[in-house]
């Protein structure tokens, strides 16, 4: 890989932000909400709504208020939140956090579950353990979260009464005790994830366990086992890692869902609240913030599979 | 006493019908130091008897028989047993370097794994060895191809490293399946050379499977003919090719085309009017990607055709030959609008100066058929439907059934769908399509190059038997050269884009060919030896 391209692709990454503020700052626009009345309530008095408006500058043209709002972005300031009077960063980067923490648990957890079960499927394919694997991907793919959600809670914090069902405690105050509230959250997206990539992992290994070089390597004496993890299984895993990049997407429109009904204070909530109040900055800074973060890992992925298949030659 | 020894063995595959039978009653023994010929069209078997020499059997397979290496029997060793011997006492090299080596692993890789897991080297040992066997195959700088992948190495380098890890550990028997078919005729030849010279080094016992009855009459000891599972001959090549004594093996060795064996008789008229002229036709391929284009940079172009320049007369059968990559496609692109192209064309007396230019006159006029029909029909279409569109294309007044009629195919084919055809037919109701028009010159690109032998001798004596009723001119395209020579009233050579050379079919036989390319062309490829039929 050349660093132009690394340079160019950095520079896509940060004209797809600036197409998206401009986006995000477009639809607060149109948002049927006053950030003065917001501010100061109904009751206001004319003159404290118009010395605010002055003071945020609210009765400035748009793209003036467009250019302040950017400026300010880029030196790390998102505004000031309507809601709390508090500037947005800060409480946005701790929400982020957590949300970072049950999104890495969450792969972590899908890597270790669905790469072993789509290679147990792939390679005991048309046999019981494969079927059961797709049964379960099915009826994982196919609920929505929050019904997998409810039936999780309903088992494991009512019945079983084994985990907390809502609440956050960080990790870094009590690691098992945040890992316990955190546990549900992670195993509700993990489901459909799991199902998901266990069966593309499947579909891909089988696909390269007829290849003409894997035959070949069986052919010269190999184990199953060496031509397994030396030949089939590298291949079969790259198609997996721009799978995994995209569900990076749907994992933070599952964040949003899952967070709620945990309440998990992460960035998703956190979005849930702002737009409920019409917290325009909030907004403006969480949705820039997601595409930030989806922009990043697949800009990742793609320098993973450069690194892994020495054929993909960007230039 | 024979290294490899197959008797009576048959094999049946399983399938929601019943068995279907694929080899029955096979015997066959090679001695060390031997190689044996085994010959088939497509579908015969030979690759089945392959895999049942590897026992490398899917689970419906059900056999009878015995195979044995050195005494020891196949069919009943453990899978760990076999594990140890493929590779080690078996080797096998594969049709195609390109798909049977792993994309993602180093060429050095590939080839150590075996030296490592064989013979019990380390791996700085078997990297070293792995060197050694890189030049013992004839590459070139073995140190720096250790380290290339399989994307950075020619066709013919890889068949070489595919070819070192075969007999990397000294085998008593090794398996070559097709491994000149994917090559370039230079290439292969080149192949061929190295396959001799280590055969007579280590005498190994050798079975050589190939479609292709000539290439087996010059590196074989002995010939097995298998058709439709049952070896039909076997015998010393000598003995097979001088007395044929079975039918189909006749019919075989009267397929394979011979230089000296003319099918076209005449020529086109003199003097006449050129039907097509090109002047300095060139192809670019690579154009600047759009964000480049912004930044004011440009990618390097690569030609595919450098100022081409030819004629074809009316009537004419122009053979156009060279190795993949030398623009021999490009130019059938370019001639039907599927490239742009800079230079001319001139058809007909006008001139075609682009794409723009080729009207509905134009494309009526020059049609092309594909090397494979596989993909060129539409698979979802009945070949009524794919022949109609050209008539209510054009206006011919032709029907369906005499298009089918016309290229030899009953007219119920109508009906069916490419799938429930043959390769043959397929090619066949592609070639009556590119007719329907009543077109004045056919590009044929490559067009026999996936069928079996006694196919494309059926083929190509419809194409002689087409133009003879039609007049039509023919631009054909092959890598074939005993096949051009046959058929073609001058020769096209195309080398790297450029045209080298353009000969006269007399001359060629006369004079003999003046570019030294083309005299590598036809080393490469000596016809065939004579038989008496």
């Amino acid at each position: 890989m050349s660093p132009s391209y690394f340079v160019k692709r950095l520079a896509l990454i940060v004209y797809t932000l600036f197409v998206v503020s401009l986006v995000v700052f477009g639809i607060t626009q149109v948002l049927p909400a006053d950030a003065a009345v917001m501010l100061l309530g109904e009751n206001a008095t004319p003159d404290a709504l118009a010395a605010i408006r002055d003071k945020l500058g609210l009765d400035q043209p748009v793209w003036v208020q467009y250019g302040h709002w950017l400026w300010g972005v880029l030196q790390g300031d998102f505004g000031v939140s309507l809601r709390t009077g508090q500037p947005v960063a800060p409480v946005l980067l701790e929400a982020l956090g957590r949300s970072l923490t049950l999104a890495v648990l969450t792969i972590a957890l899908m890597l270790v579950l669905a790469l072993p079960l789509g290679i147990v499927a792939a390679l005991r394919r048309g046999k019981l353990a494969d079927l059961l694997v797709s049964i379960v991907s099915y009826v994982g793919v196919s609920l929505p979260e929050f019904v997998t959600a409810t039936l999780i809670v309903l088992v494991l914090a009512d019945w079983l009464q084994l985990l907390p069902a809502t609440g956050f405690v960080p990790l870094t105050e009590n690691f098992w005790d945040g890992l316990a509230h955190l546990a549900l959250p992670v195993l509700t997206v993990s489901v459909i994830l799991i199902a998901h990539v266990s069966r593309m992992v499947r579909s891909e290994l089988v696909d390269v366990l007829h290849t003409d070089y894997v035959r070949a390597a069986r052919l010269k004496g190999l184990s199953r086992r060496s031509v397994l993890f030396h030949h089939a299984l590298h291949n079969a895993l790259l198609p997996t890692i721009t799978i995994v990049a995209l569900d990076v997407g749907y994992l933070l429109g599952g964040v949003i869902v899952v967070e709620e009904i945990f309440a998990l204070p992460g960035i998703g909530r956190h979005l849930i609240v702002a737009i409920q109040t019409r917290d325009l900055p909030s907004i403006q800074a969480g949705a820039l913030i997601m595409a930030a973060t989806y922009s990043v890992v697949n800009f990742m992925a793609d320098l993973a599979y450069a690194w892994i298949d020495k054929r993909i030659q960007y230039g | 006493m024979n290294v490899l020894e197959v008797k009576g063995y048959g094999l049946d595959y399983a399938t929601p019908t019943g068995f279907v039978r694929a080899l029955d009653s096979i015997d066959l023994a090679i001695a060390r130091g031997e190689v044996l010929g085994l010959v088939g069209e497509s579908g015969s078997g030979k690759t089945s008897l392959a895999w049942a020499i590897m026992r490398h059997l899917p689970p419906r397979a059900r056999e009878q028989g015995s195979i044995s290496l050195a005494g020891q029997s196949l069919m009943t060793a453990t899978e760990s047993e076999i594990a140890a011997i493929r590779g080690r006492r078996i080797g096998m090299v594969f049709q195609d370097p390109s798909t049977s080596l792993n994309p993602t692993l180093t060429l050095g890789q590939q080839l150590a794994e075996v030296l490592a897991r064989h013979r019990g080297l380390t791996r700085r040992q078997a990297w070293a060895e792995g060197e050694a066997m890189m030049a013992r195959v004839g590459l070139k700088q073995p140190a720096a191809m250790m380290r290339r992948y399989p994307h950075e190495a020619s066709g013919g380098e890889k068949q070489r490293v595919v070819i070192a890890s075969a007999f990397a550990c000294q085998p008593e028997c090794i398996l070559f399946d097709e491994p000149t078919t994917a090559l370039d005729v230079v290439t292969a030849r080149q192949i061929l050379d190295l396959f001799a010279e280590l055969q007579a080094e280590t005498a190994v016992a050798s079975l050589y499977i190939s479609h292709d009855l000539a290439l087996v009459s010059r590196v074989a000891d002995h010939v097995a003919v298998l058709h439709r599972g049952r070896l039909v001959e076997q015998g010393e090549v000598d003995a097979v090719f001088d007395a044929p004594r079975d039918d189909y093996t006749r019919r075989l060795l009267a397929a394979v085309p011979r230089p000296d064996h003319r099918l076209m008789t005449g020529k086109p008229a003199a003097g006449a009017e050129p039907l097509v002229e090109v002047e300095r036709l060139s192809v670019h391929y690579g154009r600047t990607p759009f964000l480049s284009a912004l930044a004011g940079r440009r990618t390097a172009q690569v030609a595919g055709n450098r100022e081409v320049s030819l004629s074809v007369q009316p009537g004419e059968i122009l053979g156009i030959v060279g190795e993949s990559g030398s623009g021999k496609s490009t130019l059938a692109r370019a001639l039907t609008g599927l490239n742009r192209f800079e230079g001319a064309v001139r058809f007909g007396g006008r001139r075609i100066a682009g794409r723009r230019d080729m009207d509905r006159g134009y494309r009526r006029d020059v049609q092309i058929v594909f090397q494979h029909p596989d993909s060129s029909l539409n698979p979802r279409q009945r070949v009524r439907e794919i022949l109609s569109r050209p008539l209510t294309l054009y206006g011919g007044e032709a029907r369906i059934e005499t298009l089918l009629e016309q290229v030899r195919l009953p007219a119920a084919y109508a009906e069916r769908f490419p799938h429930q055809l043959s390769g043959g037919e397929k090619q066949r109701v592609a070639i009556a399509r590119a007719f329907a028009s009543r077109p004045r010159l056919v590009i044929c690109d490559e067009i026999t190059s996936s069928l079996d032998v006694s196919v494309q001798a059926a083929v190509v004596e419809l194409l002689v038997d087409l133009q003879r009723r039609n007049g039509t001119a023919y631009l054909f395209i092959t890598h074939d050269l005993n096949l051009v020579r046959q058929l073609a009233h001058r020769i096209a050579v195309m080398y790297r884009g450029e045209l080298v050379e353009l000969l006269d079919i007399d001359d060629l036989s006369t004079t003999g060919p003046r570019h030294p390319y083309t005299r590598k062309l036809l080393d490469a490829v000596p016809p065939p030896r004579e038989y008496k039929s």
